[in-house]
């Protein structure tokens, strides 16, 4: 017991006397606080536009200036010919086209079928089915502004229309892998059915996707002190030779282990309450669970990425090995979590490999317990895998750590 | 009894032998010297001795404990000093002591008292909250003897203890090395500076991982018939 106090004291006095590791510890979390969660953002805010119109009527050209006004598009003016906008989509010039048939207002008024053309550039996928999300919006409000002007009934049961479309689009996106969308919003007369489509998304009702980004963050942070943090330490002796000092002395491996682990496994506690800190007054999103159960699960998932760590550093050579062995993992895991990117969407061997990945556990736990506040039983699967995975990984360094070499 | 007794020790790595089949034994109090150029095999065997390797084939038993079976126990009664400094840069001269000496097992009470006993006796105290990377080569190597030697160990491995310092600390250093086998603590010290073997008791030269001479200074010499170690060595390598 006495000698490893003295190894934890030991620890902190080294960590306390590196400025560099120090500063790694303060500003690494405040940086990507404060400015992960305003750059990843899953929002489109700038969406490059252009029109071709065949019908040149007041009704185009309103709908036109609605999208100049909307502040989200950025007008690039009028084409004349669809391969002029062809050209220009390939050169990433625009991103989304709309074009106006022959007769458009006229086919309005007269109560006929018409179309107005989305073409969207979907080599980013989301931001074309976004921006013909927001086209369709746009195109739809100024259809239900003309009904009511116009003062007929099946003008607005025709807006309901576009909306429902609307709908149906966002649910093909995910699918879509053609270089472009093409939606055509049909816009008929005649069509009694009026189907009034509202959104409510749970636990994050705003849509807001700090919620998400904010709680993913948190999680890397802790990843990145439990994992990087020691892989480096342990390394680090033997690097300078020092480990050799104390592998002569009679100190037992656990003893050794558990010395270097909690001085680390205590600052990523800190570090994560600092998190959870920043989290809610800088961001306003409160922890909805119970926090004790939090810091429990985090607990266990720091000792999964301390054994990785220490794991990693009695296997490799130098810290450069042990860098780019915890680069390779930290990469693997971050994708494949869930962090930033909905796991739904994975093929099945991804998800396979992801019961062997501790942080998409964790990212579960996380999400349930700040955005849904869930209880012990929701998060009780995760919890027993990870420590489950603690155990094992602990084990492994310990054994993979030898005192002398062969 | 015998201090160290080395029988057949071995150790290969790859093709290469490193160390082949070397026998000695030392005995206790005694100052042994191992000599040879680099690449000899001196400090594959002392770290064969002091457990931070496994030999290839043979044993060697340390303090009367055999290495391949209680090297536990071996590390109790051993102090080692590596080749290259290896106490904590980023520590106190206090704090890297008081942390061995922890390890070690010397009681709280009495391993301030010893640490600064210690550092008296190296006319050190005044540095004793001095971080050891600050403090000169000379200096870092008394301290890390110093360290060694805290448990009270009955055996000492130094490697090279005295390479890279001025002959002034050497001299100094030779004389901690004296007053702690006056205490009775065997020294197996590494070398290549061969007035240095002048003050081991008895001397072994080795090449190509073998002990190819071994017995006192005196002895030596008479056999090759010169008036230096300087010049048993030089001899037996043009040999």
């Amino acid at each position: 017991m006495r000698i490893i106090l003295m190894l934890i004291k030991k620890e902190f006095l080294q960590v306390f006397r590196n400025p560099l590791l120090l500063s790694i510890l303060v500003v690494a979390p405040l940086v990507e606080f404060m400015i992960f969660p305003f750059c990843a953002d899953y929002e489109i805010k700038v969406l490059d536009i252009a029109f071709i119109d065949n019908d040149r009527s007041q009704v185009s050209r309103d709908i036109i200036n609605k999208f100049n006004a909307s502040g989200i598009f950025v007008p690039h003016g009028l084409l004349e010919s669809k391969e002029k906008a062809d050209a220009m989509m390939k050169h990433d010039r625009i991103d989304i086209l709309i074009e106006f048939p022959h007769n458009f207002e006229q086919d309005l008024y007269n109560r006929q079928n018409t179309r107005i053309a989305i073409t969207a550039n979907a080599i980013n996928s989301v931001k074309a089915g976004i921006g013909t999300g927001y086209a369709q919006e746009i195109i739809g409000g100024y259809m239900q502004d003309f009904a009511i002007a116009n003062g007929s009934g099946s003008m607005q049961a025709m807006a309901a229309q576009l909306q429902a479309q609307q709908a149906a689009a966002q649910q093909q996106r995910k699918g879509s892998k053609t270089t472009s969308i093409q939606s055509d919003s049909p816009i008929m007369a005649e069509q009694a059915a009026s189907i009034d489509i509202s959104n409510v998304y749970w636990y994050n009702e705003q849509m807001n996707y700090k919620n998400l980004i904010v709680p993913g963050i948190l999680v890397i942070l802790v990843t990145l002190i439990g994992c990087y943090v020691t892989a480096l330490n342990l390394v680090r002796e033997k690097e300078i030779g020092t480990i050799e000092q104390v592998n002569v002395t009679p100190i037992k491996r656990w003893q050794f282990l558990l010395g270097k682990m909690i001085p680390f496994w205590l600052l990523g506690m800190v570090e994560f309450i600092a998190g959870l800190l920043i989290m809610k007054f800088v961001f306003g999103i409160s922890v909805q669970g119970s926090i004790p159960l939090l810091l429990g699960i985090t607990a266990i998932y720091l000792l999964v990425m301390l054994g990785l760590g220490f794991f990693i550093s009695s296997v490799s050579e130098n810290q450069l090995q042990s860098m780019f062995i915890v680069l390779f993992l930290f990469i693997v895991f971050v994708l494949l979590s869930g962090v930033f990117t909905p796991t739904e969407g994975m093929p099945e061997w991804a998800h396979k490999i992801n019961y062997l990945n501790p942080m998409s556990f964790y990212i579960e736990v996380i999400k349930k317990i700040i955005l849904k506040g869930s209880e012990f039983v929701s998060v009780q699967k995760e919890t027993i895998v990870l420590s489950i995975m603690a155990v094992l990984i602990n084990t492994g360094a310990i054994l993979s750590y030898r005192e002398a070499s062969k | 009894m015998y201090s160290i007794e080395a029988n057949q020790l071995t150790k290969q790595f790859g093709e290469f032998t490193a160390v082949d089949h070397i026998c000695f034994q030392v005995r206790e109090g005694e100052i042994f010297g191992f000599l040879g150029a680099n690449g000899a095999g001196k400090t594959t065997a002392i770290k064969m001795m002091s457990g931070l390797l496994l030999p290839t084939s043979g044993t060697a038993t340390i303090a009367g404990y055999d290495i391949l079976t209680q090297s536990k126990l071996i590390k109790k009664s051993i102090g080692y000093m590596s080749q290259k400094f290896s106490l904590y840069g980023d520590l106190t001269v206090f704090e890297n002591m008081q942390l061995f000496g922890t390890i070690y097992g010397i009681p709280r009470r009495e391993l301030k008292d010893r640490i600064m006993a210690s550092l008296r006796e190296l006319d050190m105290d005044k540095q004793a909250n001095t971080l050891v990377d600050s403090i000169p080569l000379g200096w870092k190597q008394k301290l890390a003897f110093a360290t060694a030697i805290l448990h009270r160990p009955k055996i000492v491995f130094l490697d090279e203890p005295t390479s890279g310092v001025d002959p002034i600390v050497r001299r100094e250093f030779w004389k901690l090395i004296y007053q702690a086998a006056s205490k009775g603590v065997t020294i197996l010290v590494t070398t290549h500076y061969m007035d240095e073997a002048e003050y081991c008791n008895r001397i072994s030269i080795m090449a190509e991982g073998q002990i190819k001479l071994i017995g006192t200074p005196e002895e030596l010499k008479q056999q090759m018939g010169v008036d230096t170690i300087n010049d048993v060595f030089v001899k037996f390598v043009k040999r």
